[in-house]
């Protein structure tokens, strides 16, 4: 008996330790980033800016997408309105940056609330489409829009740009501010809620999990992080066009990225954005090759590896860890290898 | 007038567009997101035959057809059936990395130039119940009214038909009585190939294919297949039908920049209001 106790309170304090690197390790790298910003090279803080719009996009597209299995291809949307939100605003108004940040974000989780009441209602496949329909909508709607310019570039008054160690500064805050959202989402009780649903949405409505209400918070916070990322690629650019904003190569990036590194994982996103940005590096010079090289290998984890990179990870520590404590095996974790067992054969 | 009958036609060659996708869905339950892609290739497919061997765009379609229907064979059943069994969302993103491998593909090969086919119908005029139309959307519709019918045919009157069918309700009680679920599955998803590397040429005929068109083709072909209902070929047709009016109309009394939204905005109606389709008796999951 005395033995069961203490490993329960080494198993808590782990926990609270493993809480500690969740919350902590991700702010804490970004301030060291953030006070080194103006130290760092122009060529690594543009590309450190590009990876993070990357991750950022990617972990905003895993909360819904991911943890609650809404194949969602309407997010380019979410960028759409984010960036031209900080271009009209900065355009028109003399707003001080924060607030015209935050609106960004609010205007596109608005956005997402409209959309989301009605399109989350549809399951699967339909909700693929549906979503896909809404941008393709919005996108023509825009290239018409005589307010935002239609068709053509819409460009930030240069006064109010960031330079780039600001922008990459941003883009740390941002990043690391959603991984501790995301973590904390993914563990709260609403997350828990929201992956049951995707598991099994029969047995979590006979526990009275209502789809709507709980999938729309989380399609709204998506939206919201997806309109800030927006915000920053139109500090990035300088200019929009509908065709570069709304471009559907947004929520593709995101859904390669995610299934890459392992959808419904939480580092997975970011996993997936360092092997996409580097993939991209290397093939710059024949960069038509890359989205085909991009798509194979989609291809290849959803046959051959369902929980991408990090869920491989993830299963070998288990792995590992079981066979080092060399006790009875954790139950959850033998599952998860026997449905990896079973996918595989 | 003019409108209607224009409507009505465009509708046919929604009806050839959508066929593909209504195959598949209504066999598969899988909802192909390359579709839009596959209309693609075969416009390109068909479009290279004609430089190479000179001819009918039309009758070299059916080679076309033919080569990519057995290009997707081999797709069905050494990935996407595999992925399917396991998860019934999966193929979602399974086809999704299809769609855009195929797209990259087209754009290596072919950069994001529109193509389109040339025939001496392909810009002809011809006067029907007083009303200038189009030939090529004339001969769209004739070739996708047949497309329609054979199709249904071939599912509800053959032996293959009932094997699809069979397969389609109960893989495994079929496997059981001595089916081969997954050759059946995959001739499924190459014959829906083949229609679509036929709608693609048609398509094409009428108006440009591009690398990157298919997406808004797949929306429409999915709003066609939805009106029409899950599993219901000849509600394809009439699905499509509806679809060519209506944009039809909308481009001419809204504005034709905004026929898109207006069809998308269709779709996301219908999904709401009875997402089992129009045509189909209701049967609520």
């Amino acid at each position: 008996m005395r033995a069961k106790t203490s490993a329960v309170t080494n198993r808590g304090r782990a926990a609270v330790a493993g809480t500690f690197l969740q919350y902590g390790l991700p702010a804490a790298l970004a301030l060291v980033f953030v006070l080194l910003a103006g130290g760092l090279q122009r060529s690594f803080l543009n590309y450190g800016t590009e990876l993070l719009i990357l991750a950022l996009i990617a972990m905003a597209w895993n909360l819904i997408g991911g943890f609650g299995g809404q194949f969602s291809l309407g997010h380019s949307v979410f960028v759409g309105i984010g960036g031209y939100t900080v271009a009209v605003l900065f355009d028109e108004t003399g707003l001080p940056f924060p607030v015209v940040l935050l609106a960004a974000g609010v205007l596109s989780a608005l956005a997402g609330v409209i959309l989301g009441y009605p399109m989350l209602r549809l399951r699967g496949p339909y909700f693929a489409i549906g979503t896909l329909g809404i941008a393709l909508a919005v996108t023509s709607w825009m290239l018409n829009w005589s307010f935002t310019k239609a068709s053509q570039a819409y460009s930030l008054p240069a006064r109010d740009m960031l330079r780039l160690p600001q922008q990459f500064q941003l883009a740390v805050v941002l990043a690391a501010a959603v991984l501790i959202i995301v973590t904390a989402i993914v563990k709260s009780p609403l997350g828990l809620r929201l992956v049951a649903l995707r598991d099994d949405e029969r047995g979590a409505a006979s526990l009275g999990v209502r789809r709507v209400r709980t999938l729309l918070p989380v399609w709204a916070v998506s939206g919201f992080i997806t309109g800030l990322t927006g915000a920053l690629v139109a500090f990035q650019q300088g200019s929009l066009t509908p065709a570069f904003a709304f471009n559907p190569s947004w929520v593709l990036d995101a859904i390669v990225i995610c299934v890459v590194g392992g959808s419904g994982t939480l580092y997975g996103p970011l996993v997936g954005a360092v092997l996409v940005f580097v993939l991209r590096q290397w093939t710059t010079d024949f960069s038509d090759w890359a989205t085909l090289i991009e798509a194979v290998v989609v291809l290849l984890v959803v046959r051959l590896v369902p929980g991408g990179v990090w869920g491989v990870c993830e299963s070998a520590v288990a792995a590992i860890r079981r066979r080092v404590r060399r006790g009875p095996p954790d139950r959850v974790a033998s599952n998860r290898v026997e449905e990896e067992v079973m996918a595989n054969v | 007038m003019e409108v209607i009958v224009n409507g009505l036609l465009t509708g046919g060659l929604y009806a050839a567009t959508a066929l593909g996708l209504s195959v598949v869905f209504g066999t598969l339950r899988m909802v192909n997101l390359a579709h839009g892609e596959l209309l693609m290739v075969g416009a390109y497919l068909t479009s290279v035959l004609v430089v190479a061997l000179g001819g009918d765009p039309l009758l070299l379609a059916i080679p076309a057809a033919l080569i990519l229907g057995l290009l997707a064979y081999p797709l069905q059943r050494f990935v996407l059936t595999p992925v399917m069994v396991r998860n019934a969302d999966a193929p979602v993103t399974a086809t999704f990395g299809v769609s855009i491998a195929l797209q990259s593909i087209l754009l290596l090969v072919f950069t994001s130039n529109p193509r389109s086919l040339n025939a001496p119908y392909a810009t002809a005029q011809l006067e029907v119940l007083g009303v200038g139309v189009r030939v090529s959307l004339l001969i769209a519709t004739a070739i996708a009214l047949a497309m329609v019918f054979g199709v249904h045919l071939l599912l509800t009157r053959t032996r293959f038909g009932s094997r699809v069918r069979a397969a389609a309700n109960d893989a495994d009680a079929a496997g059981l009585v001595g089916i081969d679920v997954k050759h059946t599955f995959a001739m499924v998803l190459g014959l829906a190939a083949a229609v679509a590397a036929m709608g693609g040429a048609l398509l094409a005929l009428s108006y440009s294919a591009s690398p990157s068109g298919g997406m808004t083709w797949l929306v429409t072909a999915f709003t066609v297949v939805v009106i029409g209902g899950l599993g219901s070929v000849r509600g394809t047709l009439v699905g499509a039908l509806l679809v060519g009016l209506v944009q039809t109309l909308a481009s001419r009394f809204i504005g034709a920049q905004y026929s898109d939204v207006v069809v998308f905005g269709l779709l996301i109606a219908i999904l709401l209001i009875r997402p089992e389709g129009l045509f189909t008796k209701a049967r609520r999951a």
